[in-house]
Formats: structure tokens, C-alpha cells, sequence
């Protein structure tokens, strides 16, 4: 079996210093205003009863990608590993992916005027190290390896571990697994954001 | 439970009003169209004097169209991927050939819809005959035998230009449906309900360039034109019944559906109330469709003006509110993702909008115009000469 690359974020570790977010803008020289990564931190709750969570995001690199799916150049592929790329000089920058992907992972790069998102560090990766936002991560929270390899830590993670993904319902089978996510992290509160719950 | 975000990170709509806008100039020329092939491909004798008012109209909206999409890329200039790299999963993959076979078969079709009348006109002198002798290719032949022809491939052509002009606007249904991200897209009926309105807003927009063009080109709207009027009227009525029952079925199916589509029904309803409820719904079919309902306002050539105007002012906004409305409702984070439509976007779609008047009217007045077969009458080509 052939290599699957995955992430899994321990959220009982994240202690939400947006270091990820910070090494992943230079690591891959991502303009100011769009983000590859990020992290989203909530508070639910209120008063003396309250938790805070956090959830760090990035492109899920999916099993099932909408965004490969709608594509209409093929300019989103993905490696045998099931990392998904842009090709930056095929991208017609017509933003249907940007649409389409249910996790926001995707941007449009004010300056190269293509879409781009997370590539779990490709080029890291293929140069043996870890992806930056890993390399970085304080607390050790972030894993990343080769889900296929029973002896990686993410294989062992996810196979030992309570893990969650963000929207399970869309078939798109993201590869990002999440160890202590709260519900209410991994997707919007739509109903309370229209203002249909009071 | 109250959840407060201390750390969001904006998102952006990028589809915006172009976008919008090009969904709304297919559905236009497929509804046009298909209203008007009538005559040519189902027979039905009094729509016949009308094709080539439709023809050029479907061609010239479906001419535009593409630019606002071409305006929309990142990379306008790697346009040819479309055409070179196919990916059979996206349906814009599917539509950029439709965008170009649905063009070409309406080109065909109106050539030989036009090829006698532009024989015909070739004795004038000037630049029209010029014009004419170019586009007719050397094909000058008029015996009964090219005559027939003329009629079968006119046929032919128009048939086949039904189902493109169904498919050219339905697919672009799929590109909104095959969204699974978004609630307010994801639906079966998004391209039956991108059609219909398409009928709706294509008629109407049909009507009032019907009535303009007679008005500019003969000094007065003939008998025959109001009552083909009335009767275009009354299938508008129609047809809006059937988008209206549509976007019904839609919205009670979205509102018991998944939370996300609770989410989105309820945004439609409170957030959104002034644009879907009010000029989508109210302004755009309710007030036609109970305009239309009276005989007597059918035959009321500026009442049918009105409800004309009133629905394609409504399909504009049910574009508007789909594409752009769909894209507010946020996939992460906590905030309703606000649209602010740029400067240079509005400019382009009011300069592509003034374009297209241009070269519409000005086919219309260098093409041969005249109604074929025995529709001219004496008292037409009179108050042509008094016009002119």
C-alpha cells in the first residue's frame, strides 16, 4: 500500500497560540489578508460555566475533494500520497473550487491571481521534514505521517484515539483528523449566525 | 448555548454580481429561444413572424454572456484550458462546450432563417447589399427547391436548438446544485427551477424588445403584434405559475431539510426578506402573475410592458439571491460573509449591458427584418415609408 498522508491535531494540547497560522504565512510566503491555516477559538457558555475551545484549520486534503471534482482545467490534482495541489499555471482562477469546498481552505492569492490553500508543506514533506505549522506547533499538538503505516504516530493516533473530522456529512472524507473537538468548533452555528436562536 | 469567536478568520464572497449577471443573460437567451421557436420547430403558425426578432436576440444575449465570466478569471488570459483541459466532473467543464455549440447551431439556424430575405435585399446597393452578399457565402440560389431547404434546415436546426438551449441554461443549474458546501445550491431542482425562470425572464424581455423593436422600425405596434402579445402574455402567466410553484416546493423542502438548510430557509425569510420575499417574489412574480391574470391587462400593451419589466427585474434579483445569497451563509467561523459589489464589476456589467443594446439594435437594423411569408401587408410597408 502506498503512502497517505493525514494530520491530526490533539485540541487537549493546542493551547491557541496561532504559532501555526504565523509559521505557515512564512513558510509559504502567504499574503496579508488570506490564510492557509488559522485557527478559530470560541467560548461557549457563561459565566462562572464557560470553556473555551479552539480549532486550528487548514485544507483537510480529502479523499473526496469537491474542489478536484468541480475543477473545469484540472488544475487541482492529487498525489498518490492524497495530498491535493494547485497548479499554479494551469489555475484560470474562475474560483468554483473556492465555492465548492466546504471548509473555506481556499483563497484566491492577490498576487499570483490563482486559488491556493494548504499542501500539508509539500515541499517539506518530499524534503523529508515536517510541514511547518507541525515543525512549529508549542505543545506538539499537531501529528503528521503516513496513515498507512501502522508504526506512524498518525495511524496510531487515529486508530487509538477518539477522532474527529469536520463535517463527516459531505463525502468528502477529509484526511485532518481532530482529538478533543467540540461540535460547536467544527461548524458554524448557522442557526444562532442568522439569528434564528434566541 | 452562547458561543463567542474571539478569533475569526475573514472569508470573502468571490462570486459575485458577475457571475449573477451571466446566469441571467443565458437564461434569458434560452428563454427566448425556446419562446420563440415555436413557429419554426412546433409549427404553431402566428409565432413564426417572430423568429428572427427572437433569434437574434438569443444569439446576441448568448454573445455577452461568457464576458462577464471571462471578466470574473483571475487568469482571463489561460481562457483556452477550458477548452483543453476537459474534467467531465465539473459542470463547467460541460458548459464550455454548450457555450459554443448552442451559439453556433443559433447562428445556422438564423441563416436560414435570413437567407432569402438577405437574397432579396441584395438589389438595394450600399452597404447593405455588401453585407448582405458576404453573409449570404455565394448561396443565391432561389428555387423552390433551395426555398424548401431553407425551411427544412431552418427546422432541423431549431429543433436541435431546443434541447441546447435547455441544456446551455440547465447546466449552469448544476453548477449551483453540485455544491454540497451550500445549503441554499444543493438541490435537485436547481436547474428545473434555473429553467423556468429562464421562460419567465426570457418572455419578458422578449415582449418588450417585440414591442420596441416594432415601435422603432414601423412608427406603430401593428394589430397582429398585440394580439401575439396578449397571447406571449398569457404563456408568461403560465410559466410564471410553474417557477412560482417550483420555488415553493423548493423553499418548504429547504426549510425541513438538514440544519444547514433550516439555517439558510430562515435566512431567506428574516435576513434576506426585503430581497427574496419582496422584489424575487413579490415584485418579480406575485404582482405579474396577478396582473397577467386578467384577460383584459393581456391585451393592455403597457400594463404587459409593466409585468414584463417586473419579472425580469424579479429573475434578476432570484440570480442575485442565489448566487451571492448562497455564498453569505458562512462554512466556518461565525459571521454572515457581507458582499460589497466593487466599482469595476458594476461598470463592466452596465458597459456589457449597453454593448449588447448596440449590436441588437444594430442587427436589427441592417438585417432584413421583414416578417416572412404573408405577413407583410400593404399597410405595414406604408407606415414603414412614413417612419423612415
Amino acid at each position: 500500500m502506498g503512502k497517505r498522508y493525514a494530520m491530526v491535531i490533539d485540541l487537549r494540547k493546542c493551547v491557541g497560540c496561532h504559532a501555526c497560522q504565523v509559521a505557515c504565512k512564512s513558510e509559504n510566503n502567504v499574503p496579508l489578508g488570506v490564510n492557509r491555516a488559522w485557527v478559530e477559538e470560541l467560548e461557549t457558555g457563561k459565566f462562572p460555566n464557560v470553556s473555551r475551545h479552539r480549532l486550528p484549520r487548514l485544507c483537510n486534503h480529502c479523499e473526496n475533494p469537491s474542489c478536484l471534482n468541480v475543477c473545469p482545467v484540472k488544475a487541482t490534482f492529487q498525489l498518490e500520497d492524497g495530498t491535493v495541489l494547485i497548479d499554479y499555471n494551469r489555475c484560470i482562477g474562475c474560483k468554483y473550487c473556492i465555492a465548492a469546498c466546504p471548509y473555506d481552505a481556499r483563497f484566491i492569492n492577490p498576487e499570483r491571481k490563482t486559488a491556493e490553500k494548504c499542501t500539508y508543506c509539500h515541499d517539506r514533506v518530499a524534503a523529508g521534514l515536517q510541514p511547518a505549522c507541525v515543525n512549529t506547533c508549542i505543545a506538539g499538538a499537531r501529528v503528521f505521517g503516513d496513515l498507512n503505516d501502522p508504526a506512524s504516530e498518525v495511524a496510531k493516533l487515529v486508530a487509538t484515539q477518539s477522532v474527529s473530522v469536520s463535517k463527516p456529512e459531505t463525502n468528502n472524507r477529509p484526511q485532518t483528523y481532530y482529538i478533543g473537538a467540540d461540535e460547536r468548533a467544527l461548524r458554524p452555528n448557522l442557526l444562532e449566525i442568522v439569528g434564528g436562536e434566541k | 448555548m452562547t458561543t463567542v469567536h474571539f478569533f475569526d478568520t475573514p472569508h470573502q464572497i468571490y462570486w459575485g454580481i458577475l457571475i449573477a449577471l451571466y446566469f441571467y443573460y443565458t437564461g434569458m437567451s434560452a428563454g427566448s429561444f425556446i419562446l420563440t421557436s415555436l413557429g419554426t420547430v412546433f409549427g404553431i403558425e402566428k409565432y413564426k413572424r417572430v423568429a428572427k426578432i427572437g433569434v437574434l436576440m438569443a444569439i446576441v444575449l448568448l454573445a455577452f454572456a461568457p464576458i462577464h465570466l471571462l471578466v470574473d478569471l483571475e487568469q482571463p488570459g489561460r481562457f483556452l484550458n477550458l477548452f483543453i483541459h476537459v474534467n467531465g466532473t465539473s459542470a463547467m467543464s460541460w458548459g464550455v462546450y454548450l457555450l459554443v455549440l448552442y451559439p453556433l447551431d443559433l447562428l445556422i439556424y438564423a441563416w436560414f432563417l435570413f437567407r432569402q430575405d438577405l437574397v432579396n435585399g441584395l438589389a438595394q446597393g450600399g452597404f447593405k447589399s455588401k453585407l448582405y452578399n458576404f453573409l449570404l457565402f455565394g448561396k443565391k440560389d432561389m428555387s423552390p427547391a433551395a426555398k424548401a431547404n431553407d425551411a427544412k434546415k431552418a427546422k432541423l436546426f431549431g429543433t436541435l436548438g431546443v434541447p441546447l438551449a435547455l441544456l446551455v441554461h440547465g447546466y449552469t443549474g448544476f453548477i449551483l446544485g453540485n455544491v454540497q458546501a451550500r445549503a441554499i445550491w444543493h438541490t435537485p431542482l436547481m436547474p428545473i427551477i434555473f429553467l423556468m425562470s429562464a421562460m419567465v425572464s426570457g418572455t419578458g424581455l422578449f415582449i418588450i424588445v417585440l414591442l420596441l423593436f416594432e415601435k422603432f422600425k414601423y412608427g406603430e405596434v401593428s394589430q397582429d403584434t398585440r394580439s401575439l402579445v396578449a397571447d406571449i402574455a398569457n404563456l408568461m402567466k403560465w410559466f410564471i405559475v410553474v417557477d412560482g410553484a417550483l420555488m415553493i416546493i423548493y423553499f418548504i423542502v429547504l426549510w425541513y431539510s438538514g440544519e444547514s438548510g433550516y439555517a439558510a430557509a430562515y435566512f431567506m425569510l428574516h435576513n434576506e426578506a426585503g430581497s427574496f420575499l419582496g422584489v424575487e417574489n413579490g415584485l418579480g412574480m406575485l404582482v405579474p402573475l396577478l396582473i397577467l391574470l386578467a384577460p383584459k391587462a393581456r391585451r393592455n400593451m403597457p400594463v404587459v410592458v409593466l409585468a414584463s419589466l417586473l419579472t425580469i427585474i424579479g429573475v434578476l434579483a432570484m440570480r442575485i439571491n442565489l448566487v451571492i445569497g448562497g455564498q453569505k451563509l458562512p462554512l466556518t467561523g461565525s459571521h454572515i460573509v457581507e458582499y460589497a459589489v466593487s466599482g469595476r464589476d458594476i461598470f463592466v456589467g452596465l458597459a456589457i449591458a449597453v454593448a449588447g443594446v448596440v449590436v441588437l439594435s444594430f442587427l436589427y437594423a441592417v438585417l432584413p427584418m421583414n416578417r416572412s411569408g404573408s405577413q407583410i401587408t400593404a399597410s405595414m410597408s406604408t407606415s414603414k415609408e412614413v417612419a423612415h
